[in-house]
C-alpha cells in the first residue's frame, strides 16, 4: 500500500502524521467533516448560495495568490527550521503546494466518473433502443469495457510481488491481461491518435489552397511572407538560394547582397515581424486571462445562467 | 540577509509591483463602470454574426454545434467560451433550435449542463432543454476530435461555433465543418492555431477579442469596466516597451569589465562593449538569485527529518 | 434548342481542383520519399545549435529532468525529439528523471521508448542504461498549474510518494533512485528539458523560474516559442521535424567548429522524414501558387 502522505522534506505539518493511527484518525475525521459541510450547503437558503459560492471560490484561490505574493524562502536547506512569522508562513506555503495540488487531482477524478456516467446515459440508451447509429454507440461502449478490463487485469497483477517484476516491453511472463493491454493501447488507442493527427496535414493543404490567394495588397503580402518562410524550411532550396546569392556577393560575407540570403530574410520575418506580433498578441490575452481570472476569483463574474 | 527586503529583491519585487498595479487599473474601473457610465467598444464582426448564424441553423432546420474547447480541468478560457455559449444557447432557444455543446473534459461538461439548463429555465423554456444535448465526447484530443467531426457530419449542423483553448485538432473541426457548409465562428486562445482558424472559418476573434465577448454581448458594468481597465493595462504595457526601446537605444553602452550572471557580478575576460543583458532595466525583469547565497537558519533535529519510505509504505 | 456547352476553363480548374485528387497527391508527396535514403543539404537554426552545445557540455555525473508530454501521435516530431535526446544524455552519460503533466499516455510511450534506445545504444557499445538506476519515470500529474509549480518550488515534495519499477524489482520510490540522490531542490538538475506537443510549454514556462529550461516542440509551436529563446528565457529549442533533423545533422556530421557526438549515428527519424517534409512543403507552394494563377486567369477571362 502507498503510503498516504509521504516522504516530505523537511518534515511539518503535511506529513507529521505519515502512515500511522493518527494518519488514520485525521483521514476519518476529514471524510466526516466534508459529509457535515455538504449537508450543511445543501440546506443553506437559496439567497445565501452564491455568497457561500463566493467565499469557497475566494478562499480557492487565495492560497496560490498568496503564495506568489508572499516573500519565497531563499537558499532554504531541507534541514532549516523557519526563523520568525515571515519564514514560518513561506516555509508552510512551500510545503503545503505539492499537498493543495493533488487537491485538484483528486477532484478530476471524481469528475471522471460523471462524464463516464454521461457517456454511459448517451451511448446506452442508443443502444437499448436501436436509434440511429446505435452500431457506433456499440463500439464505444464496448471499447470503454474492453480497455477498463483490460487495463485494471494488468494493474492488478502488476501490483503482485511476482508481477511488479514483468517487462514492459512483450516478454516473458507476459499473459492475457499483458498482452490485451497492450493490443488495444498500443496497436489500436495510439495508432488511431497518430492517424488522426495525421489528418491535419491534409487539411492543411486543403485550407492553404482554398485561402491564400492574393485578392488584395495586405493578402498577397501575407502570401509572399508564407512563401519565404515555407521556402526556408527546404534545405536544398535554402542551399542553393544562399548560395547564388553568395555566388553573387562574390563569396564576400561583408558584402550588403548577403542579407538577401534566404536565411537572412526568414530571421528577419521570424525576429522582426513575427515574434513583435506574437508578443503583441501574447500580452493582450495574458491581460485578458488576468481580467478574467479576477473575476472569477473575486465572483464579479455574472454568468449567463445566473439569475 | 534575512529581512523582507531582501526575500522581496530575491523574487522580483518588480514584477509583483507590475502585476499590483495593472490588478489596480481593472478593479478601479471596474468600480467606475458601476457608475453607470456608458463605455465604448468598437465593432467586432465575429460576434455581430451569432444571431446571423444560429438563424440560419434556424431556417435549415439543422442544430448548432458548440465546442468550448479541449480544457481539462476547467479554467478561465473555459469559462469564458461557456459564457459566449450561453448567449448563444438564449438565441437558439428562443428561435426552438437544437443545440449540440460538445465537452472535452467531465469538469466543462459539468458546469456546463447546469449553466445550459439554467438559460432554458430563465428563459421560460425549460420544456426544451434536451439532458443530451450536452455531452461528453472524451478527454483525450484526438478522440474528441473524431467524436465532434462525426457528430457534425452525421448531424449536418449547420452552425459551429469554436471558441476556447484549441490546439492540433482546430483545422479537423473547422474543415469538417466546412465540408458540411455550416457557418463557423471560431477563436483559440493559442496564438499558433488563430491562423488555422482563419483559413476555414468564416469569422475569426483574434487574440483578447475572445475575452471581450461577454463584455460586448452583455454590457455588464462589471465586464465593460473590467474590458476598459484591459485597455489601461495594455497602454501601460506599450509605455513599458517604448520606454525600453529608448532607454536600451540611448543607453550608455560603453566599455565594461563585469557581467550580471546567475545573480551576480562576474567580470569579463577581457574589457567589451556592453551588451543589453548587461543592463538594469533587463535585470529588473529577469532576476536571478544568486545560488551563493548562504543564510544561517537553526538545523532541525534527526528525530524532526523524515524517514526513508519502506517499501510497500506502513 | 441545343444546351451551351461548357467551355474549358484552365483558370477555373486551377481554381477547382477537386479536394480527392490534392489528398492523393499529398499521400503520394508523404509516402514515396520515405522508401528512398535521400540525404538534403541542411543548415541548423541558432536554436537548435544552442540547444545540442548546452547538452553536450553536460558532464557524466549530471541530472537532467525531462517533461514528457508527447504521445505516438506526434512521434514524427516529439518522437525524433525525444530519441535524439535520450542518445545524448546516455553518451554523456547524464541521469534523468522524467515526468509528465501533459498526457496520462505519455509516461509509458516514454519509457518504451527509452527501453528502446537504451537497447540500441548498448549494443554500439555504451553503457546499459537502467531503469531506476540511470534514469526514473515518475508518473504522471494530471493538475498541469499545481505540480509544475509543486516541481519549482519543491522537487522532492513534488514526486513523493510516486514509485518506479527497477529492473526484475518491485516498484521503490522514486526519491531513493541513485537518480535522485544529491538532488534537494530543482536548481540540482542542471536543465529542465521539456519535449511536448501540448499547452505545458506555456505552464512550464511561466511558473519554473529555478533551473534552466530548453523546450523541444512541434513546428506549429516553434513560433511562439522561438519568442522565449530570443529573449534569452529559453537555453534551447528544438522545433519539429526540421530541429530533429538538426539536430542529427549536429550529432553525425558537427558544425563548423562544434563536433560530432562520438559513438554510432545512424539516421533518426529526422532525416528520415526531411525528404518527405520536402516534398510535401513543394506541393503546398505548387497548390497555392497554382490556386493564384487559376484565379489571376479568371480575372483575365472575366475582363476580355
Amino acid at each position: 500500500m502507498l503510503p498516504l502522505l509521504a516522504d516530505l522534506e523537511p518534515k511539518s505539518f503535511w506529513n507529521g502524521f505519515n502512515g500511522s493511527l493518527p494518519l488514520k484518525v485525521f483521514l476519518i475525521g476529514a471524510l466526516v467533516l466534508g459529509a457535515v459541510v455538504l449537508l450543511a450547503i445543501l440546506r443553506v437558503p437559496a439567497r445565501l448560495r452564491r455568497p457561500v459560492v463566493a467565499i469557497f471560490t475566494f478562499v480557492s484561490g487565495f492560497y496560490y495568490v498568496l503564495l506568489w505574493l508572499w516573500p519565497t524562502p531563499i537558499a532554504r536547506d531541507p534541514k532549516d527550521a523557519a526563523v520568525g512569522l515571515k519564514e514560518n508562513v513561506s516555509f508552510f506555503l512551500a510545503d503545503a503546494q505539492p499537498v493543495v495540488a493533488n487537491f485538484s487531482n483528486i477532484l478530476s477524478g471524481f469528475l471522471l466518473g460523471l462524464g463516464v456516467f454521461s457517456l454511459l446515459r448517451i451511448h446506452g440508451r442508443k443502444v437499448m433502443k436501436r436509434q440511429t447509429d446505435w452500431g457506433f454507440s456499440f463500439v464505444l461502449l464496448a471499447s470503454m469495457f474492453a480497455m477498463i478490463l483490460f487495463g485494471y487485469w494488468d494493474f492488478w497483477i502488476r501490483q503482485s510481488p511476482t508481477g511488479a517484476r514483468l517487462p514492459f516491453a512483450p516478454g516473458d511472463g507476459w499473459g492475457p491481461a499483458q498482452y490485451g493491454k497492450d493490443l488495444l493501447f498500443d496497436g489500436f488507442l495510439q495508432q488511431m491518435d497518430a492517424t488522426m493527427f495525421s489528418l491535419i496535414a491534409f487539411f492543411i493543404l486543403s485550407a492553404a489552397y482554398r485561402a491564400f490567394r492574393a485578392r488584395s495588397l495586405e493578402a498577397t503580402v501575407l502570401l509572399l511572407a508564407a512563401l519565404i518562410v515555407v521556402l526556408s524550411l527546404t534545405g536544398l532550396i535554402v542551399q542553393g538560394w544562399d548560395s547564388g546569392v553568395g555566388a553573387l556577393a562574390g563569396n564576400n560575407p561583408d558584402s550588403f547582397l548577403m542579407n538577401f540570403r534566404l536565411t537572412d530574410i526568414s530571421k528577419w520575418l521570424r525576429d522582426t515581424v513575427q515574434t513583435p506580433s506574437i508578443r503583441g498578441l501574447d500580452f493582450g490575452i495574458g491581460i485578458g486571462l488576468l481580467a478574467m481570472s479576477l473575476r472569477l476569483w473575486l465572483s464579479l463574474e455574472r454568468l449567463e445562467g445566473d439569475a | 540577509m534575512n529581512e523582507f527586503g531582501d526575500q522581496y529583491r530575491d523574487t522580483g519585487w518588480f514584477g509583483i509591483l507590475l502585476v499590483v498595479i495593472l490588478v489596480a487599473f481593472l478593479l478601479f474601473n471596474i468600480w467606475r463602470a458601476r457608475g453607470g457610465k456608458d463605455l465604448f467598444i468598437r465593432r467586432i464582426p465575429g460576434l455581430n454574426s451569432l444571431e446571423e448564424a444560429v438563424g440560419r441553423a434556424t431556417e435549415l432546420g439543422k442544430p448548432v454545434v458548440m465546442v468550448p474547447g479541449i480544457s481539462d480541468p476547467i479554467n478561465a478560457k473555459a469559462m469564458q467560451a461557456i459564457n459566449i455559449f450561453s448567449y448563444v444557447t438564449r438565441i437558439a432557444a428562443r428561435f426552438a433550435n437544437p443545440i449540440l455543446f460538445c465537452c472535452g473534459g467531465a469538469s466543462v461538461y459539468t458546469v456546463s449542463q447546469e449553466i445550459i439548463r439554467d438559460v432554458y429555465q430563465q428563459e421560460g423554456l425549460i420544456d426544451r432543454y434536451d439532458m443530451d444535448s450536452v455531452r461528453f465526447i472524451s478527454d483525450r484530443q484526438f478522440a474528441f476530435a473524431a467524436g465532434v467531426a462525426g457528430l457534425i457530419l452525421r448531424e449536418q449542423a449547420a452552425a459551429c461555433f469554436f471558441m476556447g483553448e484549441f490546439y492540433a485538432e482546430s483545422l479537423i473541426f473547422a474543415e469538417t465543418a466546412n465540408s458540411v457548409g455550416a457557418i463557423q465562428v471560431a477563436s483559440s486562445t493559442e496564438i499558433t492555431q488563430t491562423p488555422f482558424f482563419i483559413a476555414a472559418c468564416d469569422y475569426v476573434l483574434i487574440g483578447d477579442e475572445f475575452y471581450a465577448a461577454s463584455a460586448y454581448l452583455t454590457r455588464q458594468p462589471v465586464l465593460v469596466g473590467s474590458l476598459v481597465g484591459q485597455d489601461w493595462c495594455k497602454i501601460a504595457l506599450a509605455t513599458f516597451a517604448i520606454f525600453g526601446v529608448i532607454w536600451n537605444t540611448c543607453g550608455v553602452h560603453g566599455t565594461t569589465t563585469e557581467t550580471f550572471a546567475d545573480g551576480k557580478f562576474k567580470p569579463v575576460k577581457a574589457p567589451r562593449q556592453g551588451w543589453v543583458d548587461d543592463s538594469l532595466l533587463t535585470r529588473l525583469f529577469k532576476p536571478s538569485p544568486d545560488p551563493d547565497v548562504k543564510i544561517q537558519r537553526p538545523q532541525l533535529s534527526a528525530d524532526d527529518l523524515p524517514k526513508p519510505v519502506k517499501d510497500g509504505g506502513s | 434548342m441545343s444546351k451551351p456547352t461548357k467551355e474549358f476553363n484552365l483558370g477555373n480548374l486551377l481554381q477547382a481542383f477537386p479536394r480527392r485528387g490534392l489528398f492523393l497527391l499529398l499521400f503520394l508527396a508523404a509516402t514515396l520519399p520515405l522508401f528512398t535514403t535521400v540525404t538534403l543539404p541542411n543548415k541548423p537554426w541558432d536554436d537548435s545549435i544552442d540547444f545540442y552545445k548546452n547538452l553536450v557540455a553536460l558532464q557524466p555525473g549530471d541530472k537532467v529532468l525531462i517533461g514528457s508530454d508527447w504521445t505516438l501521435g506526434t512521434r514524427a516530431e516529439s518522437g525524433g525529439e525525444f530519441e535524439a535526446l535520450i542518445r545524448i544524455l546516455i553518451r554523456r552519460q547524464v541521469k534523468f528523471a522524467l515526468y509528465s503533466t501533459g498526457d496520462v499516455q505519455a509516461p509509458l510511450v516514454a519509457r518504451d521508448a527509452i527501453a528502446t534506445i537504451a537497447k540500441d545504444e548498448a549494443a554500439n557499445g555504451q553503457k546499459l542504461y537502467k531503469p531506476f538506476e540511470d534514469y526514473v519515470i515518475c508518473g504522471f500529474f494530471p493538475n498541469s498549474e499545481g505540480e509544475t509549480l509543486a516541481i519549482n518550488n519543491n522537487v522532492r515534495g513534488a514526486f513523493s510518494g510516486r514509485k518506479d519499477y527497477p529492473e526484475n524489482g518491485p516498484p521503490q520510490d522514486v526519491l531513493q533512485s541513485p537518480v535522485f540522490q544529491g538532488i534537494r531542490k530543482i536548481s540540482d538538475f542542471k536543465y529542465l528539458v521539456l519535449v511536448t506537443p501540448s499547452n505545458t510549454e506555456r505552464i512550464t514556462f511561466q511558473r519554473v523560474k529555478d533551473t534552466k529550461l530548453m523546450f523541444m516542440v512541434t513546428g506549429v509551436m516553434f513560433v511562439e516559442d522561438h519568442n522565449y529563446y530570443a529573449s534569452g528565457q529559453l537555453k534551447g529549442l528544438i522545433g519539429g521535424v526540421k530541429g530533429v533533423f538538426d539536430l542529427e545533422t549536429i550529432m553525425s556530421k558537427g558544425y563548423e567548429s562544434i563536433p560530432p557526438l562520438p559513438g554510432k549515428n545512424e539516421p533518426g527519424r529526422g532525416t528520415k522524414y526531411y525528404p518527405a517534409l520536402h516534398a510535401c512543403l513543394g506541393l503546398l507552394l505548387l497548390a497555392v501558387i497554382a490556386g493564384n494563377v487559376g484565379m489571376w486567369l479568371s480575372r483575365k477571362g472575366v475582363k476580355s
